[in-house]
């Protein structure tokens, strides 16, 4: 006697299944070519984190402000259409553009190797790199002196810090955080010997912490800042560099940086320390 | 039995399709690159689970008697841990409990102080839980164990506490298996666990979809046998009534 493949059930169940079970992938249809036709009018969307002052922040009304936020709107107008931003912790933008949920990655992101394996990036738009937020009685005067037994390694999960951290300092152990702030936080209180991160960020946070961080702001490694694009996008890509040209030319950048970065701007002239548009 | 593979079967192909069409490439050689990070991240999930779980029953169980106590101040302190445990959330708890309780006492070893953290949330309603199965003991039950004899300690341990197990077993093992999958919050505070495992795997890899399979399927391991067991000691717990 065959086996049922299913147990005995009333026929409207039966029926109520195989429906279920036809009418799905039929349903899936058009949205899947819907997203091969050419975006004309669409609005533009842009993820970034917005919990990375000055760059990509709210304002007092929760509205994106920054760095980023003005630099995807002046993209908007350049490209005449309207821009949606949408914020996304850092470690999900880029699966969020490989899927499409977004357009465009504008999070102060550095463009390296690996990441450019997975999408696509712009021309720089920031030349920087990481530095060191170390704790106050630390002795730490460089990155290699983090790679030594008993030390102790915050980072960011997901950002350039975290990445370098893991193929470059086996001996330090490693804290992985999601927030920026927890991370300032375990300097602080000294249950990190350092946190690694942009200069920017860096400097910021040792002006919040005077007494129990000190700042190495001279970045170990340099590293470029670039608009992320999907992988094939070529169209968008190109005309993501002649917008960066063009605001470029235009001093779009030198605008930016006295309206959201004033101080750095000034310190870091002083000190010698790239800061470089 | 059948009609369970029959739904699971159709919420696979459900999930399947919807993979399917998002258009994205999968890198599953990448991801099966680092199951030693997953394998080591699912124990320390596990060894989590297992102290918080123990801790939270004692924790819950002293509570729930404090809460039925005569006695005011035991009472108050047993009330408003209660009140103010289940009325934050657990990423509050952590953040503060670590940052600023934990240090303020000089407790530095991160994966006690989120298995103690852990343990007095699940405690708070385990307390609940065991209050309302010791209430719903009736009186006469207690009257009549006094009545042959027993002692008060005998009484609560041979009479009531037998009876309160079968009446709370469900919502309890319901609050376990929430502990389980909540121990995936500790991640906050940069403890090693399954959850993060898998966060820092997409990270390395650049993939943002791949490890959280494993991951759903690493945490349904721990919450099925937890639910069969439970489910089993019903019955057994429903012949002896």
């Amino acid at each position: 006697m065959p086996l049922p493949l299913l147990p005995p059930m009333p026929r409207r169940h039966l029926l109520l299944l195989l429906g279920l079970l036809t009418v799905l992938p039929a349903g899936g249809c058009g949205v899947r070519s819907g997203r091969f036709d050419k975006p004309s009018g669409r609005p533009l969307r842009v993820g970034m984190e917005l919990s990375y002052p000055p760059f990509e922040m709210t304002d007092a009304r929760g509205e994106p402000t920054g760095v980023s936020p003005d630099l995807a709107r002046a993209l908007g107008e350049f490209l005449r259409r309207d821009v949606v931003i949408e914020n996304i912790a850092f470690d999900g933008l880029i699966p969020a553009l490989k899927t499409g949920r977004i357009d465009l990655v504008i999070s102060s992101m550095t463009a390296t190797p690996e990441r450019a394996g997975s999408i696509a990036f712009s021309e720089p738009y920031l030349r920087t790199g990481l530095a060191i937020l170390a704790a106050a009685d630390s002795n730490i005067e460089s990155a290699g002196d983090l790679d030594r037994p008993g030390r102790t390694v915050a980072v960011k999960k997901g950002t350039t810090g975290h990445l370098f951290a893991r193929e470059a300092l086996h001996e330090a152990r490693l804290l992985v955080l999601d927030r920026e702030t927890a991370a300032v936080m375990e300097v602080a209180q000294a249950k990190a010997d350092a946190f690694l991160y942009d200069p920017f960020s860096v400097y910021r946070s040792h002006r919040r912490h005077p007494d129990t961080t000190r700042a190495l702001l001279t970045p170990f490694r340099g590293e470029s800042w670039a608009v992320g694009i999907r992988l094939g996008d070529d169209e968008l890509r190109r005309e993501v560099n002649r917008f960066l040209k063009s605001f470029r030319e235009s001093g779009g950048f030198e605008r930016l940086g006295d309206r959201y970065l004033p101080e750095e701007k000034a310190f870091f002239a002083a000190e010698g320390i790239p800061f470089v548009f | 039995m059948a009609a369970h593979l029959a739904v699971i079967a159709v919420a696979a192909g459900l999930i399947a399709l919807a993979f399917w069409r998002i258009d994205y490439d999968w890198k599953w050689d990448e991801v099966w690159a680092y199951r030693r990070r997953f394998v080591t991240g699912w124990l320390a999930t596990v060894a989590i689970s297992l102290a918080a779980l123990v801790i939270s029953g004692l924790v819950g169980l002293v509570t729930a008697i404090c809460l039925g106590s005569k006695s005011l101040v035991l009472e108050a302190v047993a009330r408003v841990y209660v009140e103010l445990i289940r009325g934050t959330p657990l990423l509050v708890q952590l953040l503060i409990g670590f940052y600023v309780v934990a240090s303020a006492v000089g407790l530095e070893n991160r994966f006690v102080v989120g298995i103690l953290i852990l343990s007095l949330f699940s405690g708070a309603y385990m307390a609940e839980i065991f209050r309302g199965g010791l209430k719903a003991i009736p009186q006469p039950q207690r009257d009549a164990a006094r009545a042959i004899g027993l002692t008060r300690w005998q009484a609560f341990r041979l009479v009531i506490l037998p009876q309160a197990a079968r009446i709370v077993l469900p919502p309890v093992a319901g609050q376990l298996a929430s502990l389980i999958k909540d121990s995936s919050l500790l991640s906050v505070i940069a403890i090693s666990e399954f959850t993060l495992a898998a966060q820092e795997v997409n990270a390395f890899t650049y993939s943002a979809l791949e490890s959280y399979l494993p991951l759903a399927a690493g945490y349904l391991l721990l919450t099925l046998p937890l639910s069969w067991a439970a489910r089993g000691l019903e019955r057994r717990l429903r012949h002896e009534g």
